[in-house]
């Protein structure tokens, strides 16, 4: 068995990864283009992370944002100011503390669910935008600045120069693949067959003998950690983390890019994102009231396609709905 | 005579002012079918859902081989040997049959934690899975989804999926609701077979059912133990008569 759920989810990732290798060759140092998805390619993680939270766990958060902006925070403020640190290193430092805190704030927010979670999280998240958009010490509205990046060198080897924009889009594009494979795993695992039958009937889990708290815990810190690591490697590529990389309205644009590629889906992830920011792209350079239009697209993409646009491809390659 | 496994002291559950549960004291015995029948609102339903844990009791003390569990969380239920179906069919409807009954049996054999083995690896689980399935006469629609299956076939899955608990005692609320004639009878073939293994607690309305296959039978009514007897002088008892059976117009 192959850790892929149907044909469509198949074909897209091998496509997806084979331009996505080959895509720069053809750009030719393009630098714009090629930052433009290294960014959609970071977003896609953070909209992964998210949407395995919302659609495989069925925990609906509006507040994880606060972990994107977090892991930048944490690496800023980790990091000495004029001194390559190590990427690996610090990756394992981001995802940890981050990992911590996502455990602190799980323990209260999951005591709650549906419409109550939802208001906890983004309470929470505000609170953190605040604190952030507010303290001096951590550079108030116009937040803090990356001056050296990091280097990657792993046993002595240095692969990745992350100065360099190609490099640092394969990274990214590595980043994505391995968070892919990652939450694949963990969804064919025997964990995520208790994550799939609370998801439906949290009652019958418990009548069954599962605490369903404790696979609720495990599943937001996971996704936290990740969606930390999104934002530091946000923080990496744009060299400065703010607070509006937690305000709410990132967290309802992950949540719009996942409903967008189909809830649960993990892969429509991806499409949402690159669909999300693509019409954003190219509307922005039509009318000046993108939003607008972008809304009206919106609502008329989800109403029309059910299970997103990873429902649409499925059915376009003559798969049954799952 | 077998041995007491479960039981029931003093047990009171209110709802505010109503008391659904009061002062219920009630045995079950190992590898007998104990039928618990009443008029609507006698709280059948309720000493099930208490029997559970999926509410916890106002007062009194549940015993289980003779240890108070009353305290324990709703999951710990489960995991002491008490297993439950549902009077609405609770089952996973996206997986499969053979998937409902695996989610069950993971619980009992662990590794739940395991973030990197696959499910489909853990034979044990599998196997415990589809001979909960064959059991209960549903190992041809093991690889069917549970949504496509007909609803008396759903109501043997969530039977199944208690077997696949391995429990001690099955808490069994209204397996027959809504049944066919035929789909009743494979159910009671079924409880027939199941009660030479297992301590069953049964609440059911089809008293053709009930009569058949009851060793006991408790007569609940306003959330009072009225009478525990055998099917036999269940029958001829004038208040039982009364305060149920009796009456035609009383619609159950």
């Amino acid at each position: 068995m192959s850790i892929f759920s149907n044909k469509s989810e198949k074909i897209f990732i091998y496509l997806f990864f084979a331009i996505g290798l080959f895509i720069p060759l053809f750009l030719e140092g393009n630098t714009f283009f090629i930052n433009k998805f290294s960014t959609i390619i970071i977003l896609a993680i953070f909209v992964m992370s998210l949407d395995y939270l919302v659609g495989r766990t069925g925990l609906i958060t509006l507040g994880h944002a606060m972990f994107y902006g977090l892991g930048g925070y944490i690496f800023t403020i980790l990091a000495p100011e004029y001194e390559a640190v190590n990427f690996w290193v610090y990756t394992f430092y981001v995802m940890l503390i981050s990992g911590f805190i996502a455990l602190i704030v799980g323990l209260i927010v999951l005591r709650t669910s549906g419409i109550y979670m939802i208001m906890i999280t983004l309470a929470l998240a505000q609170m953190s935008f605040y604190f952030f958009a507010d303290s001096i010490e951590y550079g108030g509205q116009d937040g803090l600045f990356v001056y050296i990046k990091p280097e990657t060198s792993i046993f002595g080897l240095n692969f990745l120069d992350l100065e360099n924009e190609t490099h640092f889009y394969y990274l990214c594009l590595l980043s994505l693949f391995n968070c892919f494979v990652f939450f694949k795993i963990i969804m064919n695992s025997s964990f995520g067959r208790v994550i799939d039958a609370l998801k439906e009937n949290p009652d019958r889990a418990t009548a069954l003998g599962y605490n369903i708290f404790h696979f609720r815990l495990i599943a937001y810190v996971l996704s936290s950690s990740l969606a930390a690591y999104a934002g530091y490697l946000f923080a990496l590529q744009f060299g400065f983390v703010n607070p509006s990389m937690m305000s709410w309205d990132v967290s309802a644009t992950a949540l719009v890019m996942a409903l967008l590629g189909g809830q649960g889906s993990i892969y429509g992830a991806i499409i949402g994102s690159f669909v999300y920011e693509g019409l954003h792209y190219f509307i922005e350079h039509l009318t000046e009231y993108w939003m607008f239009f972008m809304g009206a697209l919106i609502i008329a993409l989800v109403l029309t396609l059910k299970n997103g646009m990873a429902g649409f491809l499925n059915t376009l390659s003559g798969g049954k709905r799952s | 005579m077998s041995q007491t496994i479960l039981e029931a002291e003093n047990l009171c559950k209110f709802w505010g002012g109503l008391k659904a549960l009061n002062e219920l004291n009630i045995q079950f015995k190992d590898k007998q079918l104990h039928s618990i029948v009443g008029p609507n609102g006698a709280g059948k339903s309720t000493l099930l859902n208490t029997l559970c844990g999926a509410y916890p009791a106002t007062s009194g003390v549940i015993l289980y081989h003779g240890k108070p569990i009353t305290n324990l969380k709703s999951y710990e239920f489960c995991r002491a040997g008490i297993g439950r179906s549902f009077q609405k069919t609770n089952i996973f409807h996206n997986a499969t049959c053979l998937e409902n009954c695996c989610i069950a049996a993971q619980q009992r054999m662990g590794g739940s934690f395991n973030l990197f083995k696959k499910r489909s690896k853990n034979r044990q689980i599998t196997e415990i899975a589809r001979s909960a399935l064959e059991q209960v006469g549903l190992a041809a629609r093991a690889d069917t989804r549970a949504t496509e299956v007909s609803y008396g076939e759903q109501r043997q899955l969530e039977i199944a999926m208690v077997l696949a608990t391995a429990p001690e005692v099955l808490l069994l609320d209204e397996p027959m609701a809504g049944m066919g004639h035929e789909e009743s009878q494979t159910i009671i073939s079924l409880l027939k077979e199941l009660k030479k293994k297992y301590c069953i607690v049964l609440v059911e309305h089809d008293m053709d059912a009930v009569f058949e296959l009851s060793d006991l039978m408790t007569v609940m009514v306003d959330g009072q133990h009225l009478i525990t007897d055998t099917v036999e002088n269940i029958r001829n008892n004038p208040l039982v008569q009364d305060a149920y059976l009796g009456n035609d117009d009383e619609v159950f």
